[in-house]
This record gives C-alpha cells, sequence and structure tokens, in this order.
C-alpha cells in the first residue's frame, strides 16, 4: 500500500500513489514517550502552532490563506497510542485537476513547512497572548469531557482502576499540568519534538512518491534522531476497588466495566481478542446486544470494546439506574456462556465476516488507510488486510474460549442519577 | 436508464424510476472496495398529521411515531434482520430526522444479496402488539440517553424556542411517555402512508456495475405488487414569522454555560434551484459573519468568550430552518451581545465584497469536493437534496453562479430581530462556587 523511504534517521516518509480520491492527505506524526507533563505540555503546543506562525501571525491570516486554497483543512491534534504520545498535523487539500487553478499543492507543502518550522516567536518565546490563551483552551477541553456523561464516566473507571498506569493518561494531559506549562518549557518541548522525536510522514493521493519524498528531504531538512526502541505494554496492577458508585445530576445510569486479559496487540493472540470482543459486544448480532438489548428491552447501547495496547476490554451500557444489578448479572452470565464455548457457528462467521468488512472499508478512506498502516507497521512492513483476515480465518470457538477463560472483572463503575432516585 | 456525466467532478450517475415509482440512483465510485446504500422513504418526525393511505379524514399520531417504526422495520417473525446483514458481512443501520426515514448498509461482499435484504426488510413490514410494547424500553432508554447530553438539549432547545406551531419543535423520538401510546396499528397506518415505493429512493454508491445493479434491483421490485400510487396529503400548522420564544435557558449538570442564538428563516417556501441558491447564499454569508475568518470570530475567541466548541450553522427544509450560532462559554451576556450586535451591524450595512465572496466561495467547493470521496456523504445528502427537487450534483455550478447581492438577499431573510432567540444550558449554582 504505502512506499517507504527514510528521509534521515527516525524520519520516514510513506506515500500511497492512487487516484481513488479527490484529495490529497498528509499526517505528519511526531511520536514521544506518554507521561501526564509531555502530553499536557504537547496540547498547548498544537494548540499554538496550528493557531499562528511568524508568515501567518494571527489565526484570521492562517485561516484566510486555507480558504483560499479551497478549504484546505489543516489542523494539529494530541493523542496517544500504548506508551506513546502522538502530535499529527493533519491536512487535506483538494487535487488541483479538479480545479481551475494550479499549483495548489506546492503552496500547501509549503504552508506544512512554515506551520512547522517558523513559529511566532518573539525575544526566544511563543507570543505571550496567544501561549496564555491556549493554555486556558487546552483546560477547556479537558474539562468538557463532563459535559458528556459517558465519556466522562469511563474516564473515570480508568482514572480508578489503573491511576499510575499509561491507559489513564489523556492524550491532553490534565488540567493541573497544563497549568504548570511555562512558555520556557513549551519551546523546549517545541525543539524536542523537532529536533528528537520519532516522525511519520504520510500522504495519500493522486501524487509521485518520488516527488514527495523529494520534497521532504529538500525543504523540511530532519536531522538524524535516536529511534525509540517500541516499549513493552506496561502491566496492568490490581484497582483498590472492585466496585465504584458516584452520583451526578442525570437520568440515566452508565454502567462501565474493566476486565483485564493478558492479551495485547503485540500478542500472536490478538485476533483471538478482536473475535472475542466481536461476539461479545460488539456488533447488533453480539451476545450482549441480543440479550440485554432485544432480550431483555434494559439498554439502547450496551456493547463491548478492546483497547490492545493494554489489554483492556470494556464493556459500557446506558441503563435504568435501579437496574445495575440486573445488568451486571446479565453481562457477566454471557461472558460464562462463552467460557463455556457456548457460542455458535452462526456467531462466529458474522464476527469474522464484519470485522473483516469494517478493515476493507476503513481503507477505503484516505485518513483509515494512514491509521492502520501506522498501527500495524510495528508488527508487518507491509500491511496488507489479508494480514489479519486469513489470521481470523482460522480461529476457533475453543481459542476464544480459552482467551474468555483468561479474563477478569477487574472493576465496575456506575455513574447515577441522584442519591435520592436511586434508594428505592 | 439515464446516464448524467458530471465531467468536471469526474463522476457519472444512473438514474431509473421504476414503474412502481420509485427514484433509483446508482454511482459507481472507482477504486472503492465498499458500496453503500440507503433506502429512504420521505417521512419524518415533522409528518405527524395526514390523510392515511386509503382514507380521507386527516389523523394526529403520537410523539415519536417515525422513530419507532424505524425501529420496529429490523424485527421479523423469523427474527431480527441484524443477524441476516451480519451472515452477509453487511453493517446496517437506519436513522430518522425531522423529514427522512432511511435504512443503509455499507459492505466490501456479497453486495447483490445485500441490497435484496435491504429492499425486502423495508417493504415487508411486520408489527404486532407484543413486538411493539417490547421495543418501548429500549426507546425509553434511547430517549433517556438525549436528555443527559447537554449539546443535544442546546440544539433542540434553540428549535423549541424557534417554533410556535410547527411539529419540528417535537422530539425526533417523543418522550417516554408519547411513546407509550403508540400501537401496531399505527405502525400500519404510518407504513402504509409513507413507504410506498413512489415516496422512496434508493441510492447505491460505491464497487457496482450500474447495469447489472439496476437489473437486480427491477427484478426485485417486479416480484412485489403494490397499490396505486397516490398522493400523500400531509397537514401543517400556520407558523408565524417570529421566534416563539425570546430567551430560555435550562440547567444541567455542565462545567460551563452553553449558548445558541437561533435565527428562523424568513423563506419556507422554497424549493428546486431557488431553495439550493437561497441555502447556499444563507451559508456563505454567515460564514462571512460567523466563521474562522470573520471579525466576530477573532474578536470573540481574542477575548475568551467563545471556546473549540463554538459553531455555526444553517440550515433550510421545506416549512421549517434554522440558522444557528453558540458555543461553550464562560460569558454567556457578552458571547449573546456580541452575536446579536454582528447581525445588526450587517443589516444596517452590509459590510462584504468581492473578494470576500471569492475567497468563501472557494472554502465552500473545496468542502464538495471533499465530501464526494465519502460514499456516505454522496448517499445522504443527494436524498436529501432530490427529496428538496435539489441535485447534489449541481452545487459547485450554482455555487459559482452566486453574486454578492444573492449573499445580502439571503441574509436579509435570515436576520431580523424578531426572528431570533436565544437558548443558554446552565451548570446549577452549586457548581459555581
Amino acid at each position: 500500500m504505502f512506499e517507504t523511504v527514510n528521509i534521515a534517521k527516525g524520519v520516514k516518509v510513506h506515500v500511497h500513489e492512487t487516484t481513488q480520491f479527490k484529495t490529497i492527505n498528509f499526517s505528519l506524526k511526531f511520536k514521544d514517550k506518554l507521561t501526564k507533563e509531555k502530553a499536557s505540555a504537547r496540547s498547548i503546543l498544537a494548540n499554538v502552532l496550528q493557531h499562528s506562525n511568524e508568515v501567518y501571525p494571527s489565526h484570521t491570516a492562517l485561516r484566510m490563506v486555507l480558504d483560499d486554497l479551497y478549504g484546505t483543512s489543516l489542523y494539529i491534534d494530541s493523542s496517544k497510542r500504548g506508551n506513546e504520545h502522538v502530535v499529527t498535523l493533519n491536512v487535506e487539500t483538494v487535487n488541483d485537476e479538479y480545479l481551475s487553478e494550479e499549483g495548489v499543492l506546492e503552496k500547501v507543502m509549503n504552508l506544512m513547512y512554515i506551520v512547522l518550522f517558523k513559529p511566532l516567536f518573539e525575544d526566544g518565546l511563543f507570543k505571550e497572548s496567544i501561549f496564555k490563551r491556549e493554555q486556558e483552551a487546552i483546560k477547556h477541553r479537558i474539562e468538557s469531557v463532563y459535559d458528556d456523561k459517558t465519556r466522562y464516566a469511563q474516564q473515570r473507571l480508568i482514572e480508578l482502576a489503573l491511576p499510575e498506569h499509561p491507559a489513564s493518561i489523556q492524550p491532553n494531559g490534565t488540567i493541573e499540568e497544563v497549568g504548570k506549562v511555562t512558555n520556557e518549557k513549551l519551546v523546549e518541548e517545541y525543539r524536542e519534538m523537532i529536533e528528537n522525536n520519532e516522525i511519520e510522514i504520510y500522504a495519500v493521493g493522486d501524487i509521485k512518491a518520488e516527488m514527495i519524498v523529494e520534497h521532504f528531504k529538500e525543504f523540511f531538512h530532519f536531522a538524524d534522531r535516536e529511534q525509540a526502541i517500541k516499549a513493552p505494554s506496561t502491566a496492568l496492577t490490581k484497582p483498590q476497588q472492585s466496585r465504584v458508585v458516584e452520583f451526578e445530576d442525570m437520568k440515566q445510569g452508565k454502567l462501565h466495566m474493566a476486565f483485564y486479559s493478558p492479551v495485547t496487540f503485540r500478542d500472536e493472540k490478538f485476533p483471538v481478542m478482536q473475535l472475542l470482543n466481536g461476539v461479545l459486544g460488539g456488533y447488533a448480532h453480539s451476545k450482549l446486544f441480543v440479550n440485554i438489548r432485544e432480550k431483555e428491552s434494559m439498554a439502547y447501547y450496551v456493547s463491548s470494546s478492546f483497547a490492545s495496547q493494554f489489554g483492556l476490554l470494556f464493556v459500557l451500557a446506558g441503563i435504568d439506574a435501579k437496574l445495575e444489578e440486573k445488568a451486571v448479572k446479565l453481562i457477566l452470565e454471557q461472558l460464562e456462556e462463552m467460557k463455556k464455548g457456548n457460542i455458535s457457528d452462526t456467531e462466529i462467521d458474522q464476527t469474522k465476516a464484519l470485522l473483516t468488512n469494517q478493515l476493507r472499508e476503513a481503507l477505503d478512506n484516505a485518513r483509515g488507510q494512514i491509521d492502520i498502516y501506522d498501527q500495524y507497521m510495528e508488527l508487518t512492513a507491509d500491511f496488507e488486510p489479508d494480514y489479519l483476515i486469513s489470521r481470523w480465518k482460522s480461529i476457533t470457538k475453543e481459542d476464544i474460549a480459552e482467551a474468555a477463560n483468561e479474563l477478569s472483572l477487574e472493576m465496575t463503575y456506575f455513574l447515577s442519577g441522584k442519591e435520592d432516585d436511586s434508594v428505592e | 436508464m439515464n446516464k448524467v456525466e458530471f465531467k468536471q467532478l469526474d463522476e457519472t450517475l444512473y438514474h431509473e424510476k421504476l414503474p412502481n415509482g420509485l427514484e433509483v440512483y446508482i454511482l459507481p465510485k472507482k477504486g472503492f472496495s465498499k458500496t453503500f446504500a440507503t433506502f429512504t422513504t420521505k417521512y419524518g418526525s415533522i409528518d405527524n398529521h395526514f390523510v392515511p393511505f386509503g382514507e380521507t379524514e386527516a389523523i394526529k399520531v403520537p410523539d415519536g411515531i417515525a422513530h419507532f417504526l424505524e425501529h420496529k422495520m429490523f424485527e421479523k417473525e423469523d427474527g431480527d434482520v441484524f443477524q441476516q446483514f451480519s451472515q452477509q458481512g453487511a453493517s446496517a443501520n437506519a436513522f430518522t430526522s425531522f423529514t427522512r426515514t432511511a435504512y443503509l448498509f455499507s459492505a466490501t461482499d456479497k453486495i447483490n444479496e445485500n441490497v435484496k435484504t435491504l429492499l425486502d426488510f423495508v417493504q415487508n413490514p411486520y408489527f404486532t402488539e407484543e413486538t411493539v410494547n417490547k421495543e418501548k424500553g429500549i426507546i425509553a432508554q434511547e430517549i433517556t440517553m438525549y436528555d443527559d447530553q447537554p449539546d443535544w438539549r442546546l440544539y433542540f432547545g434553540a428549535i423549541e424556542n424557534m417554533y410556535k406551531n410547527h411539529p419540528v419543535k417535537i422530539d425526533i423520538a417523543g418522550t417516554v411517555e408519547s411513546i407509550e401510546d403508540i400501537t401496531a396499528e399505527h405502525l400500519y397506518t404510518c407504513y402504509n402512508t409513507f413507504y410506498h415505493p413512489s415516496n422512496m429512493m434508493l441510492f447505491v454508491v460505491g464497487a457496482v456495475d450500474p447495469e447489472s445493479m439496476l437489473n437486480l434491483i427491477k427484478d426485485n421490485q417486479a416480484e412485489k405488487s403494490f397499490e396505486e400510487p397516490a398522493d400523500i396529503v400531509r397537514v401543517y400548522p400556520d407558523e408565524p414569522m417570529e421566534t416563539a420564544i425570546k430567551e430560555r435557558s435550562l440547567e444541567m449538570s455542565v462545567q460551563k454555560p452553553k449558548v445558541f442564538v437561533g435565527i428562523k428563516p424568513e423563506r419556507l417556501d422554497l424549493s428546486g434551484e431557488e431553495m439550493m441558491k437561497h441555502e447556499l447564499s444563507a451559508q456563505l454569508a454567515y460564514e462571512l459573519l460567523f466563521g474562522r475568518t470573520s471579525d466576530f470570530y477573532h474578536h470573540a475567541y481574542e477575548n475568551g468568550w467563545i471556546d473549540e466548541s463554538y459553531a455555526f450553522d444553517y440550515s433550510l427544509e421545506n416549512g421549517f430552518g434554522y440558522a444557528l450560532i453558540g458555543s461553550d462559554t464562560a460569558a454567556p451576556e457578552k458571547l449573546i451581545h456580541e452575536i446579536q450586535a454582528t447581525l445588526d451591524r450587517a443589516i444596517e450595512k452590509w459590510p462584504f465584497g468581492q473578494a470576500d465572496l471569492d475567497r468563501v466561495r472557494r472554502k465552500k467547493i473545496g468542502f464538495f469536493l471533499r465530501a464526494l470521496n465519502s460514499p456516505e456523504y454522496i448517499a445522504n445528502q443527494f436524498t436529501r437534496y432530490a427529496f428538496n427537487n435539489m441535485n447534489l450534483f449541481d452545487a459547485v455550478p450554482t455555487l459559482e453562479s452566486i453574486e454578492v447581492p444573492d449573499l445580502q438577499e439571503a441574509f436579509a431573510s435570515v436576520s431580523h430581530e424578531s426572528q431570533r432567540t436565544v437558548f443558554t444550558i446552565v451548570p446549577p449554582e452549586k457548581a459555581k462556587q
């Protein structure tokens, strides 16, 4: 799918030449170690860089240029995967073959250079007013998770279960750490990112790989840098409590459960866990959906997900607060069925078919291609869908039952409506 | 089969209206592995007052029924249709909006089987009192879930404020109480009235051969018999131009207040080319006034009155529409005042010229071209446009035809003080300490 060229030690350019899309997509991923401090600083940095630079000193000036380039989208986001923190510059621009104008791509690539290499410095620091404002913006972003009670409950579950573990570090850090970042520290973090982070550059579209590689080599002059050794997953420690209930002023109860599995992304048995998750709660044919939603009419959503980097399986459901106990019992019963191997051939066939469809579909999207390739490149140099599909094919219900028997329920978190409402 | 080429966009669209009235559109996408199909009826939450098929008197049905019907279509005598789609490797889903109910799947394999399943399950209703009652618990949880989402409450609160009589102000899913009244008989009445093929559209986009796909659809439809199509009589109440409620707020468990200023459009009788031109012109005008490059945005962001949640939108249908501008904000009064003042200033003196128009037009053209990478966008939006007698693929040429006075005219009809409303969600008192 992608052609890869090393343009410096630790800096790779991956290009996929394709006429499938009407746009050209770029992603530049800067990878560093995940800590609360780093995540906090790098989130402010991402905002500061996407807001202003030496050539376009205000947000308005930069956005006007992007509008002129046929609404080219450019944003920098802060995310995490496993023990890594990733700052990504994402750019999507229209292939000028569809326009009456030429030279759009060159202008866009030049703009990417400006955004990364020509920040708006005053006396060796980021412009103070912009730094302060974006620091505030990140605090608000972290705070706003509270407004979405499903996300909030999931965050609480992980914080409570694994307080000092990378799994509970948020991609934007914490309000406290964001507040501690100084302008000096941010400049340091910026240098670190540009000079020492491992970088993956992706380009997808109707482009010439050679031209793209040359461009990055010639204009972006990234220096050699150390390549980090992929750290193994941090071990999961037992939570202090096995059940926590918290209250908020809301109508629905949010049930979130965390199970530990010894299997992670890097494990041979990872595809078995994908299948297990699918049979349990990934789809509308899954055991949780069929039994808790359709048979019991207890929930609108009830599903499971597998965080493969850490070996964490989550189950979540929106239910009437009075039915917590019943819901937990029913969920565990479904898991018990799986442990006993009570999984039909139909369930397995359906799950394999949908996993396959999901993967193929994701590759019909430029960003999907980049994300999947970026994730799997650690396991296989030239990722093709069949890498996973052939593994899923050979999995049996005995394999799934075995993996189910290795799961342990470690924490149940319930976010409920007002206490006085739920006593009866 | 009609074939329309859009040379500039490098797309070819195939179309045929079948003898039973069903409109079929097929758009092959080069290089794609997946196929996405939507089967949509022009029937949404606002169609709650109508003359049932074969009758003469108009009736009113319980709130939330179109959405309830959507849920119940998936259950058949021999089980759940999701099971069959999964077996055939397809991800299936459905949604109900104010004006449409759409059933859809995406798949990379067994496309013919999946298209047949889609047509067959939507054209074969099976409702009993027992299955209808069983669904009520599930939908009650869905409604409760939305009730706890401040962003949904904000959006809906603003629309409720705008409309006095029009059913757009009724929540799409209804309420926990209103769905209690729904019976299997209601569902059949709605189904028979609105699910006739002549009120529906099938859109297939992706890795398909248009000719063989069309033949499959034709054969499938020819095997089934339908009643003669009849015109559907929908009844809508009169709606004054001014907003129903000027200002209202709701307390919810949120960190910061959330604000929407809503503006009710004056021209609610448009369709076809005129509608497309008006909608795009108004969107461009709002982009200039409230977009990321506007003075308003700059000023509000610098002052900390808006944050990353800031959004604005303009949307128009037949009979209703809305412009919305808002954000999470620590300074709701200041933000509301600035939005109002920005509108007032633009009414007093129109501030934009040709260069401004050219810039936002380029942005919008880029948006359309990007969106054409997405089979989901194409199928959903094409259907939405077509139900209003517009063609999605005319958007770029229409944009190119827009002049500065078009923006002024469109803006003038969505700006007046009497058409505005404010809805705010505020954190509880104790959380403010």
